[in-house]
Parts: structure tokens; sequence; C-alpha cells
């Protein structure tokens, strides 16, 4: 392989990762943007997507097949359930904690996150699950670069959803609410919006989307276990600081900057791939100390 | 509360009676038992547990040793050093003539000292660090295949399918550090060349950036000596980037898991083994006679627990006493004993003299023996 060749097959990895950081990211994002809330739970709803996928797949495997027909109805399932899942931690765990101090509520998301991957662990006595799929290895080759149409389908999926949502951001009436929430809540109460019902359809959003990359790496990846949330939550954290927390358009850009810079870091020579994490969270500290404000997020000015 | 008294006391009594009674009958050779029953190794252990005493009903009913009849006690290390060496203080108090057991190597190597200093022959049926050789007194013998062999074996498949560049995968932990180590320094020495030793973090579900770096190497056989999970999806990954020649795993993924994990990437994978029973012709009647006095079938380990206890009373009979000393020389004398794991003669270290590690090829879902 030339350095070239090399070059282009870590771009190709490096959008297919970037658009599972992205998706994560973007429910990071929403419910930052609209509460103020880094949702440390959000991986483990990634998590709870991919297994709620995995059953869903065992059920209509039998009447669908394990291809993509199968597989795109138990994603749609599995995005109804945890967006479910995700209302009912906002009501439950969140929604009494609004009004007390930041950090109350950041540490309720922890234990939240907690609840999730150990209920799982005991669930599923900690094993791996196998995802069957049904999906060949065929691909495009280009020299000696090789993309899978798995890898094709899910970079078009997940770029699907983007654009879903960003329509829906901007072009809905939701979407408007969403945004003036984020700017004034009290403003929108008085101009009757219904706050609570925009935060909670947030939340389906949020999670929605974390399912649906959960579902897509349990496809891609071939297995699923209750600790593969963890990291994905901190690198769709790190992708939303990247593009700017609150940002949606940020959460998109920083999940494929995240997923390239990572892609290409681990190439440099002396650096092994078993630095990539130290690359992406050096990166993270690195953008806290001198742009915390991410690549497209606003300067906040504080008005007393 | 009375009741239960009585009972003990009856109980007692009885037992008093029933020693007594065999000892009046025959001397007994007394051998102890070392494996966990409980803790999380308890099924393993117990499956151990269960092939030494068949192997000791089937010397029994042949006619004991040297007259004598077998009686075991067990002492269960469960897993754990501290666990281990009361257990080991226990048989040695007992006053056994040979301990057969060991399954977790961090728990035996603490008792090697207490049965050195003690003298009492020691056959290892499973534990198999190379940490063991290096604490041996002299009085205790490996059965299994130590990482060394695995190497060798390793190295064997590689020439004879006439690789020259090889890629080595570990995972950083002590166990597949360590084998990807000396397959390096086995594979450099025979003056071929290692074209990549790549480490990836644990949980990890992302290989790209590595299966970039390794296919860009062009190795001609790849060697994964970690754990199932993990080398599911680098395999997968591997496979789906268009590497088309050998992989092979360490006995670390030697699970069904990693064939249902990877689905059809995984064909046509080598796995190393420790020869466990579905994997050896010789064994198929220990596995019948296993099945039908348990009701289940033998797990990983029962053949070498299985052969331990036949070894140990063959060394016995040979030595012609239960002197320890003598049982000890007997054993390290032993040339080409019929194991149903295989062959088994000692090295100077009193480790295999021929490794018995079987190499597996994954075939449609399932791990077979490669002829």
């Amino acid at each position: 392989m030339s350095t070239l060749d090399i070059l282009l097959q870590q771009l190709a990895n490096g959008l297919i990762l970037g658009s599972f950081y992205a998706l994560v990211a973007l429910g990071y994002t929403m419910v930052y943007g609209i509460i103020k809330l880094l949702n440390f739970a959000h991986g483990d709803l990634y998590m709870c997507g991919a297994f709620i996928g995995f059953l869903f797949l065992s059920l209509v495997s039998g009447l669908l097949g394990e291809s993509w027909g199968g597989i795109l109805c138990s994603m749609i399932l599995s995005m109804i359930t945890v967006g479910l899942l995700g209302v009912l931690i906002q009501r439950v765990a969140y929604l009494p904690m609004l009004a007390a101090p930041r950090l109350s509520i950041l540490i309720t998301a922890l234990a939240v996150s907690m609840v999730l991957s150990n209920g799982v662990m005991a669930l599923t006595d900690g094993e791996y699950e196998a995802f069957s799929t049904d999906l060949g290895f065929e691909g495009l080759e280009m020299g000696n670069v090789f993309v899978t149409y798995t890898q094709i389908a899910l970079v078009v999926s997940a770029a699907l959803l983007m654009v879903t949502l960003f329509f829906f951001i901007n072009r809905t009436m939701y979407g408007k609410a969403m945004r003036a929430i984020a700017i004034d809540q009290d403003a929108c109460r008085l101009m009757g919006i219904n706050v609570n019902k925009v935060i909670t359809l947030t939340f389906f959003i949020g999670s929605a989307l974390a399912a649906a990359a959960g579902v897509m790496a349990g496809v891609y990846y071939g297995s699923v276990h209750f600790f593969m949330g963890f990291v994905i939550g901190l690198k769709a954290f790190t992708a939303a600081v990247i593009g700017g927390i609150g940002s949606i358009r940020g959460a998109m850009l920083g999940g494929l900057v995240l997923g390239l810079l990572e892609a290409f870091g681990t190439q440099i020579p002396f650096i092994g791939s078993e630095w990539k994490d130290v690359f992406s969270f050096g990166i993270l500290i690195l953008l806290l100390v001198f742009k915390p404000t991410g690549l497209l997020g606003k300067t906040e000015i504080e008005r007393m | 509360m009375k009741k239960s008294m009585l009972t003990a006391a009856l109980g007692c009594a009885l037992t008093g009676l029933f020693m007594l009674g065999q000892a009046a009958t025959a001397a007994d050779l007394k051998i102890g038992i070392m494996v966990p029953t409980t803790g999380s190794e308890a099924t393993a252990g117990k499956d151990m547990e269960n092939a030494i005493l068949l192997a000791a009903d089937e010397i029994n009913q042949a006619g004991g040793v040297l007259g004598m009849k077998i009686t075991t006690t067990t002492g269960d290390d469960a897993c754990d050093p501290q666990q281990a060496t009361a257990a080991a203080s226990k048989l040695v108090s007992a006053d056994v003539a040979a301990v057969v057991g060991g399954y977790c190597s961090g728990a035996t190597l603490p008792t090697l000292k207490l049965y050195g200093d003690a003298g009492v022959p020691f056959i290892i049926a499973a534990s198999n660090s190379t940490k063991l050789i290096d604490a041996n007194q002299g009085n205790a013998f490996l059965v299994n295949s130590t990482g060394y062999d695995q190497v060798n074996t390793a190295v064997e498949l590689f020439t004879s399918k006439g690789a020259n560049k090889l890629a080595i995968i570990h995972q950083g932990d002590g166990y597949s550090e360590d084998l990807a180590k000396l397959t390096k320094e086995k594979w450099s020495s025979l003056g071929k060349e290692v074209v990549a030793y790549e480490v990836v973090n644990k949980g990890e579900q992302d290989h790209s950036s590595l299966v970039t770096r390794i296919k860009s190497k062009a190795p001609d056989a790849i060697f994964w000596t970690a754990y199932y999970a993990d080398g599911a999806l680098v395999i997968k990954q591997l496979r789906q980037a268009g590497y088309r020649k050998l992989i092979a795993v360490g006995d670390g993924s030697n699970s069904p898991k990693l064939l249902e994990i990877g689905g059809k990437a995984t064909e046509g994978v080598f796995c190393f083994s420790n020869p466990t029973v579905d994997y050896l012709p010789a064994a198929k009647a220990f596995s019948e006679a296993y099945k039908k006095k348990y009701d289940q079938d033998p797990d990983a380990y029962s053949s070498l627990a299985y052969d331990g206890m036949k070894l140990m009373a063959d060394a016995i009979q040979r030595a012609g006493s239960t002197d320890k000393a003598a049982i000890i020389k007997a054993i390290a004398a032993t040339k080409d004993f019929k194991g149903i794991a295989g062959p088994i003669s000692f090295t100077p270290k009193n480790t295999l003299a021929h490794s018995n590690f079987v190499t597996l090829i994954a075939k449609g879902g399932k791990w077979v023996l490669n002829k």
C-alpha cells in the first residue's frame, strides 16, 4: 500500500467512525442546549439501543430475515423504545432536579449511567452477545482502498438521519420552539410555548439517535456488551465540545473531525493505534484550555 | 437441637467404626486433590475433581496401587492464593502421599513452596504459567503445556504455511503480552521478520486504524494472542478490509463465542488449544465413562486431570513404595506415558517434553481439529 492508499483508506475509516460519533454527539448537544445538562447517561442509551435492537432483530429475523429489512425494522423499533426510555429518565430523574444546582443534576446523570450499564450487566451476566446479521463483505475496491457496502450504507443512513434532524430543527415549529427554549425558557413560557413538552421531545429525539447509532454499531462490529457505551459516550462528548457544545451543526462537524483526527493521528509513525484514546482526549483537554467554545460555538455572554 | 447432636454423635461413631474397618482390611494410599470447588472457577475445578475421582475408581477396580486402595482428600483452593495455601497446608498435614490438581496458576504458585518444603510429589494438571517453572523446587510436574509450547506450536504452523512476514497483536495484559513477546523472539531467532507488533486497548470496538496499519505491512500471517471478544472484532475488520491470508489466535480465544461474534469472517481461522476432550481421539472411552458416572459432558481440563491421576498411580507403582522422594524420582523418569491427552515425558525442568497443544481450525462455525 502506498502512502496515498493509506491516506484514502484512513479517510474512509475516519468518516465511518466520525458518523457514529456525530450521531451520539447530537443527543449530547441537544440536551445540553436546551437544559444545560451534560447527560452522562447518553452513552448508556446508545448501549441500550444496541441491546434492544439485538432483541428486536432476533424477534423479527424470522419474518424479515437478518439482512437490511430486518435491520431497518429493528433499528426503528429500537429508536422508539430507547426514545421512550430517554423520556422516562428525563421524567423520573431529571425533571425534579431542574431547579436544583447544576452539579446535583450532573451527579444524577452519572447515577443514571451506572443504573443503566449495571442493569444491563446484571441482565446479560456481563456476556458479549453476538449480533448475527447476514451482511457480506462485498464492497468497492479502488486499488488498495477497500470499503464494504455495509460501511457505505451505515454512513448514508447516518447522514440521512442528520439531514432530517437538521430540517426538523430549522424548518418546523417544534424546531423553532427548541431553539427558542435554548435561548430563554422563561420568555418561551410567557409566549405560550409548552416548555416541558418540548424538553420531552428533545430527550426523545436525542435518545432515539443514540439508539440508531447503537444498532448500527451492533450491525457493523457484530457484538454488543454492557460496557460499550462508556468510551463512545466520552468520545461523543469530546466531539460535541470540539464542535461547540449546544450547537447542532457543531456536533455533526465535531463528530466527523474527531473520527478523522483519530484515523490519521494513529498513522503517524511511532504512534501506534493504542494511542488512539490518548490522542482524542488530549485534543479535548487542549480545546477546553484554548477554545472552550469549540469550532462553531458562540461565546456566551452572561447578563447580570 | 438435641436430636441433631445425637445424629452428629452417631455419625462420628459410625465414621470411626467405618475407618477402623477400612484400616483393618488394607492400608490406603492417600492422594490429595487441590482444585477450586468454590468461587468463580468452581465449575472447572469440580470437573477436574470428577475426572481425578473417575481415574482413582478405575485404578481401584483394577486392583489399586501396590495392593493399596486409593482414597482422596480434596483441598479447595478457590482460585485464590490465600485459600490455596490453606488448602495445601491441610493436605500436607493430612499426610497425603502425593497431590494432583492445580487449575489457576495464581493460586497454584504459592503452594509450590509448601509442597516443596514438605517434599510432596505434585502433579500440576492444568495451571501452566511459565512462572511455575521457576518456583518449582523439583517435586512438581506440569502435565499441561506452558506458554513456550504454544509458541512452538504456533511457529510450526506459520512455518508450515510458508509464512515469512508475521504480524502479532496483543492487548497489553500479562497473558497476551507474554505470548506475543515469546512468539516475537522465537520468530526473529529463526531469521524471519515480525513486520508489525501492535497493541489494542481492551473493549475497543473500532480497529480500522490498526487494520490499515497492518494491511500496509502485507504480513503473510497474523497472530492474535489475546481473548475472543475483542479478537472476533479484529478478525472481522481485517477480513472486511480485504485481508485474505492466514490468521491464528491463541488459546485465550479458544471459544465458540469467537466464531459466533465473528461469523463468516472467522471461517478458516486457526486456533491453538490445550488438549480438550472434544479433540482427542484417545479420550473417547474416558468421555463415555465420565458421562455415565456424572451425567454431564467432561469440560476443558478433565483429560489432563485424569492423566495426572493415572500418571501418579503409575509412578507410585514404578517407585515400588510410597516414599515421597522415590515417587518424585519415578515421575521424573516417566518415559512416554500414554495419557489420553498425549504422551507424557518430562524435561529436566519438569515440564512436558512434547507440546500437547493442538491446532484447531474454524469450519462451518465450529472448531475442528486441523489435520
